[in-house]
């Protein structure tokens, strides 16, 4: 899986969808969970086990880093282990949307023409 | 929002779940893990959530065992031969002995036993580099496999139903190893409670006709002695690898 997520892409779902909610600030675990699936409309529910799993083979990949152990607000005084985007993960995630635009510019050109 | 008590409980059976996680992999997540399941604990209502988290970190966990081991495969190959070459003694003892005609089914039935054997032995081993553990597996294995198989002959030959109680052994051992999570010091207790465990059975079933007796109490004493010696190497991993111990 580790050789598939990598700025060459195609990226996962699990992956994509960490990489994007660790696009616009860095987050704890749970805080990742959530931010998936408010961003899927609760479509994508990731448990520990995917979640952690997928984080442990894109640190191998070189896509995200631990940034830092400390408290999250309003969540007890456990400290938790931040993530946060590598410059690659970044560059994973933009090659990984323009791939995107790309399929969808050629579905629009296709329905456009069978319609 | 699940109660104190209830979630604490959850989250003790969710630790344990943790624990069958490769040993670097829960090092590293295994605390942020259990903070995550408490953080949903928190969140969520009722039980029915819990289900589907919990399969989901099981087969989170196969996936990270099969991949913190890389070599399984040949590993497997490995014990696939191994097992071929300990099925030539059946095989040729049922051309030499009079009176031996094992249908192909028993031939199968006993290589899927010595693979899955093996195959214990390869996994259960590697997790301590101590010669002692090693040794303990093996001699574990070896016995209980023996054990189990000619408990199994001896109850069919000696249509005793009561004789099924020598199984309770077994089930000793496989609640002892589960309970110890293969750590060298609960397997010690687990095999020194199968060895009292036997005894106590011999005592409560005798076992079969008069002429079964000696050897069976042969038997007794043979596999009592087998299971204290996997007891006493599983001791001495223990103290040699003191609290590192896996």
């Amino acid at each position: 899986m580790a050789k598939r997520n990598t700025a060459q892409g195609p990226l996962t779902p699990a992956v994509l969808h960490i990489l994007l909610a660790l696009s616009t600030e860095e987050r704890h675990g749970y805080g990742i969970m959530k931010q998936v699936e408010a961003d899927s409309k609760g479509a994508v529910k990731m448990g520990p086990g995917t979640l952690y799993g997928s984080i442990a083979r894109m640190m191998e990949a070189g896509l995200v880093r631990e940034s830092g152990k400390r408290v999250a607000v309003g969540m007890g005084d456990e400290r938790r282990i931040y993530y946060t985007l590598t410059g690659a993960g970044r560059a994973a995630l933009e090659a990984e949307l323009a791939r995107y635009r790309g399929v969808v510019a050629v579905a629009a050109g296709r329905l456009a023409y069978g319609g | 929002m699940a109660g104190d008590w209830a979630s604490g409980r959850y989250r003790a059976w969710y630790a344990g779940l943790l624990r069958l996680y490769p040993r670097p992999f829960r090092v590293r997540f295994g605390e942020a893990m259990a903070q995550t399941f408490g953080d949903l604990c928190r969140e969520q209502r009722g039980v029915a959530w819990m289900l589907p988290v919990f399969c989901e970190t099981f087969a989170g966990m196969i996936r990270e065992n099969m991949m913190y081991m890389p070599d399984l495969g040949r590993t497997m190959v490995r014990v696939a031969l191994g097992a071929l070459v300990a099925l030539m003694a059946p095989l040729v003892g049922s051309r030499v002995v009079p009176g031996w005609n094992w249908p192909v089914k028993a031939f199968v039935l006993v290589y899927v036993l010595f693979f899955l054997t093996g195959m214990a032995y390869a996994l259960i081993s590697r997790r301590m580099g101590a010669w002692s553990y090693k040794a303990g597996v093996g001699v574990a294995l070896v016995a209980g496999f023996a054990f189990g198989w000619s408990n199994m002959v001896h109850t069919s030959e000696s249509d005793n139903p009561a004789n099924l109680l020598y199984f309770s052994v077994l089930a000793v051992g496989c609640v002892g190893a589960w309970l110890a999570r293969l750590r060298a010091g609960g397997l010690a207790w687990t095999l020194f409670a199968m060895v009292a465990t036997l005894g106590v059975v011999a005592v409560m079933v005798p076992s079969g006709a008069p002429p079964y007796h000696e050897r069976n109490a042969v038997g007794h004493v043979a596999y009592a002695v087998l299971f204290g010696v996997a007891g006493l190497l599983f001791r001495h991993a223990n103290r040699a690898a003191g609290p590192a111990a896996p």
